[in-house]
């Protein structure tokens, strides 16, 4: 019976965990070169609509049209990068801004091209032939679809990008030091502008798989706060790729559990079962305050607009 | 020693723009743009530039209307036409005004010590439960009723907001995450209520009962003006005196320049940013309270939508200013109004007055960029 619950509770548990931890990365990627995201939930936004707009206005396979969510994050991310990067806009203005921009433009194109609540086939689970099996790890592990598959791939790639590759090298250097970047002949604004591109590309694949993968349908701001979990749970991780998966696997089993709990029988009144997500992020936030600084890897440029003359 | 012959004409050398004498540099036609950091703004550049900025924003806005499918006739009849000629349409942005006022002037309270008080709907909200608990549980005799209500929406406001203060003083957690997440936490515990213990046994629609008549806000006697109206402006005046008159007014300006160095000079800086993000939150409380006092007459799920990110909007176009906080509250009073009938008469959905809002914002926020920044093309 408990073995049951368990298996079963933690066999959802990766399809949630894959949202934040693909969002966390991106958002992790864009913050690293010292650029603040707070439109993280505008980016999923956007990549949740296009992902379903991409099944059902282009007849797109559930692969390709996370591909889109990307591109459209994309797009977004490109007008943040020319407000923050190109013209200094406050990064907090611009970011909040954004997603408000975001809710807007999903709602309006949404809403008038009809694809509120139409469900989609979406990403299907893919059963690895022999592991998935397995008693209790295979429905766990084994038994998950492909992006689940590929996210801690990703997590090695950008962690090993970061930590050893001259791109990644840069790229934390402008975060760091963008003066003495720019010194050194790192292009300050083309790193963040690229940074802010592939970070965006992710949150937006994050955003997509949200509807595409696990909704499979797509409403009006079907997002829900996650983006904004995305970024405490960075700020959780102190800008560490792997603490930041650790913490997208927390969140992820809460939000797993949640359901769970009442179909289990237990009676607790369900919005203040729907506040919990909400709660455990401020928790996390506090405990983080309180751990202090030691070995976080913050940029220590994170939130300051570069500009040459202003040495 | 030769002397150029003036009996034969020399070549005239043209002074070639971007080319110097004696340099090795490629001759250049072109220049480039250099920007630099202006040391100080005057005000007409100011203005001018803020005007610039908004001007850049309606027209992207009018241009996303248009798109959207609304006529270019229409959208003038809409939002300067019948604003301006129909009283219900007066009615309605002064109606609309006066919560947006009240928002617009808790969030430029908080901007102004640069707390990010990003969770004015959740302040709101907090006003309105607390305004309501009075109500319900008709606490104190009819004729103390409202003021009682107004109290308490103002303690349920600063109450909401004292958490994020506290916890961003004492151990540095951002407050724009910690605000926003509450307005979440907020609005489930608003959903609890309306569907559970307070939901209106009459109907069993998601809202509270029919507030009684004395616990709502009288009508002023022309259109459906309330006295939310009078409240408002003598929130706004009460205000402008707090931030631009009283000494406190000045301590916030030190605390928004440089609260360290405030505190180097004996300044009590952290009191200054703890009054003034606990009168934000009992400002948004209040403007919660106005609104289901005032208009709505009960406790609704989702009265509070969309304040949040106007009283963002509002300060940040007012510059934290009283007085400006005034006129961008009549500006988006008309824009939600000419929303609400684009809405009926066009089936454009309510998030496109967000979007058009989001616009507005950008535009003035990049056209700061102009005010920060001289730029000039140097060859």
């Amino acid at each position: 019976m408990l073995l049951e619950f368990l298996t079963n509770w933690l066999a959802a548990v990766p399809g949630f965990v894959v949202p934040f931890a693909l969002a966390a990365l991106g958002l992790l990627l864009i913050e690293k070169a010292g650029v603040l995201s707070l439109g993280a939930e505008g980016f999923m936004l956007v990549g949740a609509l296009a992902g379903i707009g991409a099944i059902l206005g282009l007849g797109a396979n559930p692969l390709a049209a996370l591909l889109c969510a990307a591109l459209a994050a994309i797009l977004l991310s490109l007008l943040y990068a020319v407000l923050v990067v190109s013209l200094r806009v406050n990064q907090v203005i611009a970011g909040l801004s954004l997603v408000f921009l975001a809710q807007g433009l999903t709602g309006l194109i949404g809403t008038g091209a009809g694809w509120v609540n139409r469900p989609v086939d979406g990403l299907r689970p893919v059963s690895l032939p022999l592991l998935g099996d397995l008693p209790l790890v295979g429905p766990v592990l084994f038994r998950q679809d492909t992006v689940v598959y590929l996210t801690i791939p990703a997590f090695a790639l950008v962690a090993w990008m970061l930590a050893r590759t001259m791109v990644g090298l840069r790229l934390r250097a402008v975060g760091d030091g963008p003066d003495a970047a720019d010194t050194a002949g790192i292009g300050v604004s083309a790193t963040r502008y690229g940074a802010i591109a592939a970070g965006a590309a992710l949150v937006g694949i994050a955003g997509g798989y949200l509807s595409v993968g696990i909704a499979r349908i797509w409403v009006e701001g079907m997002t829900g706060g996650r983006g904004w979990i995305a970024i405490a749970i960075v700020i959780f991780a102190r800008w560490r790729p792997w603490s930041a998966l650790a913490g997208a696997v927390l969140f992820g089993a809460i939000e797993a559990l949640i359901p769970r709990i009442a179909a289990a029988g237990i009676q607790v009144p369900q919005y203040f079962i729907a506040m919990i997500p909400y709660l455990a992020t401020l928790v996390v936030m506090i405990w983080t305050c309180l751990r202090g600084g030691g070995g976080s890897m913050e940029p220590r440029a994170l939130g300051r607009a570069h500009l040459r003359e202003d040495r | 020693m030769d002397v150029p012959s003036k009996t034969v004409p020399q070549p005239v050398r043209e002074a070639r723009a971007g080319s110097h004498d004696g340099a090795a540099r490629p001759s250049r036609r072109r220049g480039r743009l250099s920007i630099e950091i202006r040391q100080h703004a005057s005000a007409r550049l100011q203005g001018v530039v803020l005007a610039g900025g908004l001007l850049a924003g309606l027209t992207c806005a009018a241009a996303i209307l248009l798109a959207a499918g609304v006529g270019l006739p229409n959208l003038v009849q809409e939002f300067v036409v019948s604003i301006v000629t129909s009283p219900e349409s007066v009615a309605a942005v002064l109606v609309q005004g006066a919560p947006l006022a009240v928002v617009g002037l808790a969030a430029a309270l908080a901007f102004r010590v640069r707390f990010w008080n990003i969770g004015i709907e959740g302040q709101m909200i907090s006003g309105a439960i607390a305004a309501t608990v009075v109500a319900i549980h008709d606490i104190g005799p009819p004729a103390l009723r409202l003021p009682l209500m107004l109290a308490a929406a103002a303690l349920g406001g600063s109450t909401w907001i004292l958490g994020p203060v506290l916890l961003r003083l004492r151990i540095g957690l951002n407050e724009i995450i910690s605000t926003l997440l509450l307005n979440y936490v907020a609005f489930n515990a608003l959903l609890h209520l309306l569907y559970g213990p307070w939901r209106d046994p009459e109907n069993n629609f998601p809202n509270s009962q029919l507030y009684e008549p004395f616990e709502q806000l009288a009508e002023l006697g022309w259109q459906n003006l309330t006295w939310a109206l009078p409240l408002a402006v003598a929130l706004l005046l009460g205000g402008w005196w707090l931030l631009s008159v009283s000494r406190f007014g000045f301590l916030t300006r030190i605390a928004e320049a440089n609260p360290r160095m405030g505190e180097a000079q004996g300044l009590p800086m952290t009191r200054v940013i703890l009054a003034a993000t606990l009168v934000s939150g009992a400002l948004a409380g209040i403007a919660g309270f106005m609104i289901c006092a005032g208009a709505e007459h009960r406790l609704t799920q989702s009265f509070a939508s969309g304040y949040g990110f106007s009283g963002i909007l509002i300060a940040f176009l007012a510059r934290n200013s009283a007085p400006g906080v005034l006129v961008v509250a009549l500006f988006v009073g008309t824009l939600f109004v000419a929303g609400q009938s684009l809405q009926v008469f066009y089936q454009i959905p309510a998030s496109a007055v967000q979007l058009l809002q989001a616009v507005i914002v950008l535009c003035v926020a990049a056209s700061d960029f102009f005010i920060r920044h001289r730029l000039r093309w140097l060859r």
